[in-house]
């Protein structure tokens, strides 16, 4: 799923000043799940905005809201229809597609992003999240035997680990990660397909999918 | 003293520990300041940062989070996520320039009586400097 | 229906000087959805219970504020008194002003005391009821491991008309029994208590053994464990009320711990008891036996134990020197001092080392070197045979199982962390336990104690009225729940697990029986979808939001 972090609580403030009355949404799908913008965070960055404001005698009213999707229509428009025209500005805690889905149903108001969007990833354990996938629109996973050089080797090779690798499997930039190289080679020893590493790849076309992303699925 | 705040201290006492120290402190008449409150939690893994947080956006001065000693939760691992929760409450708070050590975790037994008498004094010196 | 809460105010006797009931009541009875406030002198009295009685019976309140003495001491006597009277006690909110307040502080403490009320007050009226039940349970037990304490643990549960299923991964029942000499202080020999035990299984009608089986997995909670076994390549799925692990220990000499690799010269106590049954087939009778122990293990009962039977039976048997290198005697098991005493007079020679003796191999015999504490002095040995300490492990296959299960194990890898609240057999899982060896006990006697402690554990779990529960006291709400799996995975009780709750949607769902009420997945969830009954965020910030009023 999407992984988000939250951004520092002085660059929020920064991007609210000047606003009296703010409405704070969270999303209840990714963000939740990576524990970025559910409706508990939306309760301490929340808490954390009044205290502040509160602290330097400024006036702020914070409303909280969640949403279950922040990036369907009908959702948004469902849990904040009423909420929305009474403040100054929104602050989305959603992803990307999130708040530019709000900002284009409440075109007037400003919507501003709590949180930076980072990757495609899942949970090493629960906390703790992990970038899997780099959408590149191009998929390869079957011969790298599920594991992603694109996204988990840092120079993104495709064809075998560069030589720099570490004792211990670990990656000749970053010593904390494993080389992933060597983690596909053992995926694919167990699986009997060796032979898969002697082919030689040409460099990917990472121009698979035309930015900005659009896909039209055929009728169910 | 935060603006518009109170002089209160307001901790979190696990059920198991720190709430049965705060009863044997009075048992004992060992006295301790009284701008303190007590809330009893089930384990100090009850308590989460939202809790934390507010407890001063309702104009507390200092927040203790009181639990087992590690080795010791009757829930394994309750009083250890405490002490990331109160680490991370650290952190808001710095964020908004209150005081870091406004909010602490303790670790004792429950016939830990002057310990906790002495949490409280501690947290009551504490919330004085600004 | 709207609130109307009632407030009971204790002065214990009149003794708590430093508070001003009539003001604190003054002060309550303003409040709109207050019924009444009512001061008593000892509400834990036959006087004070009547007073209770008589107003809930009167006027019609849903929730009851007390204000008294600690809730450690009265809390579960009011909420008996008002099951009594029909109130639900989950509507029961106690303010402690005796032991928290009155005497802990100098000088008067109404104001305190009229705080901590209405913290009680703003929890009241957000309280719900909470019914009780009683979850059906499975009456059969599982005991995983058929060696001396599974066996006995299914014995004894049959005696209480509980029917088990001994699991045991060898093909044959007994375990150590089958090995051990003899057991010091017991007339009976291991191999008799091995055929008159094994006998009585087979004559049990309540005990069924299942060989050459394992665990494969198991899923489930207290009352409710479907376990899968694996027997001979193939599985099959069983449902238990409790499990019981007598999974027993082994013992291992560790080669790092001597210079020398274990030879024909430096023998396990295993090999060494082998020799002693049958002596006459020894090509030569070593002269000089000598026995290290407490060499580098923490955990040294067992290999004492072990040391001093067999110092004693070389003496009987061989007639051989002995000498036993220790750097302690770890003599707290039933029956060891005497053995010592006796080893002692029959001759057997103590020496005691601080550092490790250093051992060398000398043409066939082995040189043992050590300074010997008490004679201040380097002491040369040269021995026939060295008999060597053994570490005492859990045995293999632990780990799997342990982590699997989310069982705790302690340093040494034995069944259960050297958590206090665990002690003597239980695990954080409830309905799981751990009796013998595997627990790290190595004795007969503290086995025997474990399963009768056990025992009286799960006799409880399945007999009426012991899976009693406070039904959905902490609950996930199926709408808010994002599956993100955090709470079932963060459980220190495992007591949450996914289940297609309502709708076709697969949501975290708690399970009463083995929940343990710690919170922590409350606090936990990233959707606020659990609600925890007493301990909720609403009604805990309703407590701060009095604070300071």
């Amino acid at each position: 799923m999407i992984i988000a972090e939250r951004k520092p609580l002085e660059e929020i403030r920064n991007m609210l000043a000047g606003y009296k009355k703010i409405l704070v949404v969270g999303c209840g799908t990714c963000v939740t799940i990576c524990w970025a913008g559910g409706e508990k965070e939306v309760g301490i960055l929340s808490s954390q905005l009044r205290l502040a404001s509160s602290k330097d005698g400024n006036e702020l009213s914070v409303m909280e809201a969640v949403v279950e999707r922040q990036c369907e229509k009908e959702m948004v428009l469902e849990e904040l229809g009423d909420k929305a025209p009474g403040v100054e500005a929104i602050l989305s805690l959603g992803c990307g597609a999130g708040v530019q889905m709000m900002a284009e149903l409440f075109e007037e108001k400003p919507v501003l992003p709590a949180l930076n969007t980072t990757f495609i990833g899942m949970p090493e354990k629960e906390g703790l999240w992990v970038e899997m996938c780099g959408a590149c629109g191009d998929c390869f996973l079957d011969r790298t035997g599920g594991i992603c050089p694109v996204v988990r080797c840092a120079k993104g090779l495709l064809n075998g680990p560069c030589g720099g690798t570490r004792k211990g499997g670990k990656c000749e930039i970053d010593p904390d990660k494993d080389c992933a190289w060597v983690l596909i080679y053992h995926r694919l020893e167990k699986q009997g397909r060796l032979n898969l590493m002697r082919k030689y790849y040409e460099p990917k076309n990472y121009r698979a999918v035309k930015r900005p992303g659009k896909v039209q699925a055929m009728q169910a | 003293m935060i603006m518009g705040g109170n002089n209160k201290i307001i901790a979190f006492c696990c059920a198991e520990s720190a709430y049965r120290a705060a009863d044997r402190a009075g048992r004992l008449r060992i006295h301790y300041p009284d701008n303190v409150r007590v809330i009893r939690v089930p384990c100090a893994g009850r308590v989460s940062v939202l809790h934390i947080l507010k407890a001063f956006e309702k104009g507390a001065a200092g927040v203790l989070v009181m639990g087992c000693q590690e080795g010791a939760c009757r829930h394994l691992t309750g009083n250890i996520r405490a002490k990331e929760r109160v680490k991370y409450a650290e952190d808001l708070l710095k964020e908004v320039g209150i005081n870091g050590q406004r909010v602490k975790m303790v670790n004792f037994g429950p016939d830990m009586a002057q310990r906790f008498a002495r949490e409280i004094e501690e947290m009551v010196e504490k919330i004085k400097e600004e | 229906m709207p609130v109307k809460i009632g407030i009971f105010l204790c002065d214990c006797g009149g003794s708590l000087r430093n508070i001003d009931f009539p003001k604190i009541r003054g002060n309550l009875a303003k409040l709109e959805d207050i019924a009444f406030v009512e001061i008593s002198h000892n509400l834990c009295l036959e006087e004070g219970e009547k007073a209770i009685a008589s107003r809930i019976l009167r006027e019609k309140v849903n929730g009851v504020v007390i204000a008294a003495c600690s809730p450690e001491l009265c809390e579960d006597k009011f909420i008996r008194l008002l099951e009594g009277l029909g109130l639900n006690p989950n509507l029961l909110s106690l303010a402690n002003i005796r032991e928290q307040c009155s005497w802990a502080h100098e000088g008067d403490v109404t104001e305190k005391a009229l705080e901590l009320i209405r913290m009680a007050v703003n929890k009241a009226r957000l309280l719900q009821a909470v019914e009780r039940g009683e979850v059906p349970v499975n009456k059969e037990v599982l005991v995983v491991g058929g060696g001396f304490s599974g066996m006995k643990s299914a014995l004894e549960l049959s005696q209480f008309g509980i029917r088990t299923t001994i699991m045991e991964r060898e093909s044959t029942l007994g375990g150590k029994l089958k090995e051990l000499e003899g057991f010091y202080g017991l007339e009976t020999s291991p191999k008799e208590m091995f055929s008159s035990m094994t006998r009585a299984i087979e004559e049990d009608k309540n005990i069924e053994v299942l060989t050459s089986a394992e665990v494969a997995r198991v899923q489930g909670e207290a009352g409710d464990f479907t376990v899968k076994i694996r027997k001979g390549g193939k599985e099959s799925s069983r449902s238990f009320g409790a499990i019981i692990f007598a999974t027993g220990y082994r013992t291992e000499i560790l080669p790092q711990d001597f210079e020398l690799k274990p030879g024909v010269n430096i023998i396990s106590q295993q090999k060494l008891v082998e020799m002693l049954q049958a002596p006459e087939r020894l090509e030569r009778r070593p002269e000089t036996i000598a026995f290290v122990v407490d060499f580098s293990d923490e955990n040294s009962r067992l290999p004492t134990l072990s040391t001093l039977n067999n110092a004693l039976a070389v003496k009987e048997k061989l007639g051989s020197e002995v000498y036993v290198f220790c750097k302690n005697l770890k003599v707290d098991s039933e029956g060891a001092e005497k053995l010592y005493r006796e080893a002692r007079e029959r001759g057997v020679v103590f020496l005691k080392f601080e550092e490790k003796p250093r051992i060398h191999g000398e043409d066939s015999r082995v040189k043992v070197e050590a300074r010997d504490v008490l004679l201040g002095e380097e002491v040369t040995l040269l021995c026939d045979l060295l008999v060597a300490e053994e570490k005492a492990l859990p045995p293999e296959g632990t780990k799997t199982l342990s982590s699997m299960l989310n069982l705790e194990t302690d340093t040494q890898g034995f069944y259960q962390d050297e958590n206090v609240h665990l002690y003597p057999v239980a695990s954080g899982r409830k309905g799981m336990f751990f009796v013998g060896a595997c627990r790290g006990n190595l004795d007969l006697s503290r086995a025997l104690t474990d399963i009768s402690s056990a025992l009286v554990s799960v006799y409880e779990l399945l007999s009426p009225g012991g899976a009693m529960v406070e039904v959905e006291k902490v609950k996930a709400d199926s709408q808010k729940c994002r599956t993100c799996l955090t709470c079932i995975r963060i459980c220190p009780h495992k007591a949450i697990r996914l289940a297609r709750v309502d709708s076709e949607k697969w949501v975290a769902k708690i399970y009463d029986l083995a929940c343990d009420g710690c919170g922590i997945c409350t606090a936990i969830c990233p959707a606020k979808a659990i609600k925890f009954e007493g301990y909720s965020d609403e009604q805990i910030l309703a407590q701060v939001e009095a604070i300071g009023e």
